[in-house]
């Protein structure tokens, strides 16, 4: 696979990947550890809830999409990791059996001042399920190498 | 012990909890499944990697907040969920071994629009290690349940 750096990084590259299927076991096992909240864990409780039924973690459906965007996107280009995100929100609730894509686009790309061998991606990461619903948008950060240390 | 609501969290309250021991074994866990880049899972990779060792996935982080945050204020509370997460930036890299502890402090509370029986609760998290090192830092919302006005709700 031929490696991206900063310069290869087009504004408006548009990537849409994965296909992840969620199951029940998954969410408990996940909730159990890090998000054990009645709505997460127990079918019986959850079906009282707001939610009508057991739904996944908000952090396990960004970790599932982060696992999307290594195995899909992350693995392709020089990186060098990222210093956080914004503005992530959860639209709507993941249930059992749904299955998760992942559409990536570049917002914006700027090289760094003080060290001009890298640069910032700024994209925006959407998570859809299969009727086509948007479950999770976040905007991204990411360091990338540069080529060289001028356009 | 009785729940608590939207009024138990005035601006400026602040709370320090959490203990929680960052084991090697589960950062290679948490990261085979969800984030399998060679600093998280191959110790002789990350060794030689500019971080120097193995590190927490982020998201494995903000996921031990998430924990901390469930048992130490969401468990006995009427919260309804979390709308979403404002910012989040990974200051430092987390390392097997280190101890997490949170600062949370609501930044601002309003009630909802249009369902007066609830309201959202703005918070900012500091994830520091045992030696005051921050590590993590979050701003997020939750929705809690008001209190029953004349108790008849």
């Amino acid at each position: 696979m031929t490696t991206e750096y900063f310069e290869d990084i087009q504004i408006g590259a548009v990537r849409e990947f994965g296909s992840k299927i969620v199951s029940k076991k998954e969410i408990i096992e996940f909730a159990t550890k890090f998000d054990p909240q009645s709505f997460h864990i127990d079918e019986v409780e959850a079906a009282d809830s707001i939610y009508g039924g057991i739904i996944a973690s908000g952090w396990h459906t960004a970790s599932m999409t982060m696992r999307m965007m290594v195995d899909h996107m992350v693995s392709s280009r020089a990186g060098l990791g990222s210093p956080g995100w914004n503005n992530l929100r959860w639209y709507k609730p993941v249930r059992p059996g749904d299955t998760l894509r992942v559409r990536s686009e570049v917002i914006n790309k700027k090289r760094s001042v003080s060290r001009p061998t890298m640069g910032t991606i700024f994209g925006t990461i959407q998570v859809f399920n299969q009727d086509a619903e948007m479950v999770m948008s976040f905007e991204s950060l990411g360091m990338v190498l540069a080529k060289t240390t001028d356009e | 012990m009785e729940k608590q609501h939207w009024e138990d969290f005035p601006v400026g309250r602040v709370d320090d909890f959490g203990n929680r021991l960052v084991t090697e074994e589960e950062i290679i866990e948490f990261a085979t499944e969800f984030d399998p880049q060679p600093f998280h899972i191959d110790k002789e990779a990350a060794a030689e990697h500019f971080f120097g060792g193995i590190i927490a996935s982020g998201w494995h982080t903000g996921s031990m907040l998430m924990r901390m945050l469930v048992d130490e204020m969401l468990i006995n509370s009427t919260s309804m969920g979390s709308p979403g997460v404002d910012e989040l930036r990974w200051k430092a890299p987390v390392r097997p071994g280190e101890i997490l502890s949170v600062r949370s402090e609501v930044i601002s509370a309003t009630v909802h629009k249009y369902k007066s029986d609830r309201g959202f609760t703005k918070f900012s998290y500091v994830v520091s290690n045992e030696k005051g090192k921050v590590k993590l830092t979050m701003t997020s919302t939750i929705l809690f349940l008001k209190k029953a006005v004349g108790g008849s709700q």
